[in-house]
């Protein structure tokens, strides 16, 4: 092996970075989707806006009403009067979100002990923000029959911890996870685009042509990208504890280690893809097929992955997402770092994964005209 | 009209022989919108849990009997408290019930009991919804009953079911994507080759190929969309629609025109394919963002929100949305048509003087 060589490949490669402008769209494109991402998706819902009519106007009722206006969850408008089909013409307009009608003579039957009924529509158009609303409407009737006396004694009281994510909020539930899909993705794509632009240039028979060996091309292929996104990871951990302030509470040795590994994967992903692709457009439009959709599915940034069954949690294993999103999960969140033996296993089964794929990728590059 | 329609079949025609494009259209119609349909579960459902009981049995065995599918996974018995917490910690269990030995006899002699719950809450959303399971299960232990009934009715989607809900959120960001790809493609691919020059140096009118360049291109999204709502969302998904589907297709292709105005923009700055791809990235993604696609709008910042009125896709996706969930009349719909029409004629006229610039 020739490090001269390699030195020149690489040499020209930052140079041609450099030129094209490349260079941002790797640093720029990380970035830009942590903070996109991390701030789009919300799967708590506040400020829903909030139709109250209340035909009892009572003191009661008014209460009642009272409670939804001041959580920060519900923006309210109380009206007293107002025909049903009126307020869910409302919502048909997407104009509400929630109606909670409170009927005539709702606080003498509550006196008296007689039933009553609240009627709440919820506007199901985004079935898991409705059913979140759905536990916060409950949530303030229940908290206000609790302080009138009128709840039913309950049994059983239920004592929760909430480990991991004490406030439950969504940026901790996603920004580690963003980590583990940006940095599949990118790395990827450059890698793959490295090799392809010559493809499509033609300018790939001068490495045909030329006495380079296979193994100090790809390795002058893969070390800049390699080197570039390996910055990525700190500026990412830096976004992610400094601008979402999600915790850290596990070891920064490990996710270092792991990341680096994991972008090892990644540009073996790469390394592949570019020995399919002759075109740059095809060998992106290809790199985000194949690493979009599992880095989202099987990220656990939706869904954890012990609630998956069957086919996905197999195709979960097959993927090495699962692997560096429970370092990830571990190093910011939980905090068990090297000493659990489930992230010793998980850091080797990376490895090898890297390992597997570089050199895949290698054997199955020709250095001829195919 | 004879030279427009040459033009549009020259360019349908040269999509069909790049059978790659063809290929990635219609899996992003199809198996992209399926994949993400089926795939993507955010309601909490089939919670691994585990409990410790030390109890002799009885009660702690009646509420976990009640622990079953679609929400609960089998619940796993665990010796110690230690145990459980490490298999919480591993993340193999989401939810740990502990009942304490005293469980049972607080139970009979004071009538109150606690359980311990241990709860994995990395993915928020869904540990809210497990411990709200659980509270619903144990609510129905209680003794009087409670005076107010809540009649809860969640509109348009009586079981929140989420997968016709992403596949359609899919189809909608995969024709936003693919309609301003689609349509600087057609025109970038005769840039790379040197013939757009000579295309506008022909004796016809520049803006009638430009137009009919672009057309060609919202026939194909077009075709794509009928695609994907007739095989993947009726066909598989079996989603009811509540309104016109006259009226969705009527904005889709409003809308069509709109991204290939924005796809007519990124044409004209980029010189090659590999430029196409990196700038509809950058402008596709603040666009998606502000549409409200994954933040309701008026959650957003103040700022965000106004910014948002500038995003066609917010007409698009809230248009679609009150189609086929909230069932609107097509009366009521004129505010998203307006949106997008006047976004789309302003996004379009611009591309479109820019790409028709010869120097």
């Amino acid at each position: 092996m020739n490090f001269d060589v390699i030195r020149a490949y690489m040499s020209k490669e930052f140079k041609e970075l450099l030129r094209s402008r490349l260079i941002l769209i790797v640093y720029i494109l990380p970035t830009m989707i942590i903070i996109l991402f991390g701030y789009g998706i919300r799967m708590e819902v506040t400020n829903a806006r909030t139709l109250i009519i209340d035909n009892d106007n009572s003191k009661i009722s008014r209460d009642l009403a009272e409670r939804f206006h001041h959580s920060k969850y519900f923006d309210t408008v109380t009206v007293n009067a107002m025909s049903e089909s009126e307020a869910l013409n409302r919502i048909k307009q997407a104009k509400t979100d929630i109606l909670v009608i409170i009927p005539a003579s709702f606080e003498k039957r509550l006196l008296h002990r007689q039933k009553s009924e609240i009627g709440v529509f919820i506007d199901g158009a985004f079935p898991v923000r409705a059913s979140t609303m759905e536990n916060y409407v409950k949530g303030v009737i229940y908290n206000m029959a609790k302080s009138l006396h009128i709840q039913p004694k309950s049994l059983i009281t239920i004592n929760n911890r909430n480990l991991f994510n004490q406030a439950m909020r969504d940026e901790d539930a996603i920004v580690p996870g963003l980590i583990g899909l940006i940095l599949l993705v990118a790395p990827a794509i450059l890698s793959a685009l490295l090799i392809v632009k010559e493809k499509e240039e033609g300018t790939i028979f001068n490495f045909f042509s030329s006495p380079i060996k296979k193994s100090e091309f790809i390795i002058a292929k893969l070390l800049p990208p390699l080197i570039l996104h390996s910055v990525n990871i700190f500026i990412l951990f830096l976004w992610a504890t400094w601008l979402f302030e999600v915790p850290f509470r596990g070891s920064f040795l490990l996710y270092w280690i792991a990341a680096q590994i994991y972008i090892l994967i990644s540009l073996g992903v790469g390394l592949l893809v570019s020995i399919i692709a002759s075109t740059q457009i095809v060998a992106i439009v290809l790199t985000i097929i194949i690493t979009i959709i599992p880095g989202f599915l099987y990220s656990g940034m939706l869904m954890p992955i012990s609630s998956m069954s069957g086919e996905s949690k197999i195709e979960a294993h097959i993927y090495p997402v699962m692997y560096f999103n429970h370092i990830v999960y571990d190093t910011f969140l939980i905090g068990q770092g090297l000493d659990s033996p489930k992230n010793q296993l998980y850091l080797t089964i990376l490895l090898f994964y890297a390992l597997f794929l570089i050199f895949l990728g290698a054997w199955l590059m020709k250095k001829e005209i195919s | 009209m004879r030279v427009f329609l040459a033009l549009v079949t020259k360019e349908l025609i040269g999509f069909l022989r790049s059978w790659g494009l063809v290929a990635v259209v219609l899996y992003s119609f199809t198996l992209d919108i399926y994949i993400t349909g089926k795939g993507i579960e955010m309601q909490a459902k089939n919670i691994a849990i585990g409990y410790v009981d030390e109890t002799g049995g009885g009660m702690s065995k009646k509420i976990l009997s009640r622990l079953h599918a679609p929400e609960f996974q089998k619940p796993v018995p665990f010796m110690s408290t230690k145990e459980l917490s490490k298999s919480i910690y591993d993340r193999e269990i989401m939810v740990g019930l502990i009942f304490e030995s005293d469980f049972e006899k607080n139970l009979e002699k004071r009538d109150r009991a606690s359980v311990d719950i241990l709860l994995d809450s990395i993915a928020a959303t869904q540990s809210f919804q497990a411990l709200q399971y659980l509270q619903n299960i144990l609510f129905d232990y209680s003794k009087t009953d409670f005076p107010v009934e809540l009649k809860i009715h969640k509109l348009f989607n009586q079981n929140a079911n989420t997968s016709e809900f992403m596949a359609m959120a899919e189809m909608l960001s995969v024709i936003t994507l693919l309609g301003v790809v689609l349509t600087a493609v057609v025109f970038v691919r005769e840039k790379e080759n040197g013939t757009w020059d000579i295309m506008l140096l022909m004796p016809i009118d520049p803006r009638l190929i430009i137009l009919a360049k672009s057309f060609s291109q919202v026939l194909v999204i077009m075709g794509g969309v009928t695609i994907a709502t007739g095989i993947v969302l009726f066909g598989v998904f079996d989603i009811t629609i509540n309104g016109s589907i006259a009226a969705f297709f009527l904005l889709s292709f409003f809308y069509a025109f709109t991204s290939a105005g924005i796809g007519l923009f990124v044409a004209a700055v980029s010189k090659n394919m590999l430029q196409v791809a990196q700038l509809s990235i950058l402008i596709m993604m603040p666009l998606i963002f502000l549409s409200g696609a994954w933040t309701p709008i008026h959650a957003m910042h103040p700022l965000l929100q106004d910014l948002s009125l500038l995003s066609p896709l917010r007409y698009y996706i809230e248009g679609s949305e009150s189609i086929f969930f909230r069932g609107t009349g097509f009366f009521d719909l004129w505010n998203y048509f307006a949106g997008v029409i006047i976004l789309g004629s302003v996004l379009y006229f611009y591309g479109f003087r820019k790409i028709g610039r010869l120097f």
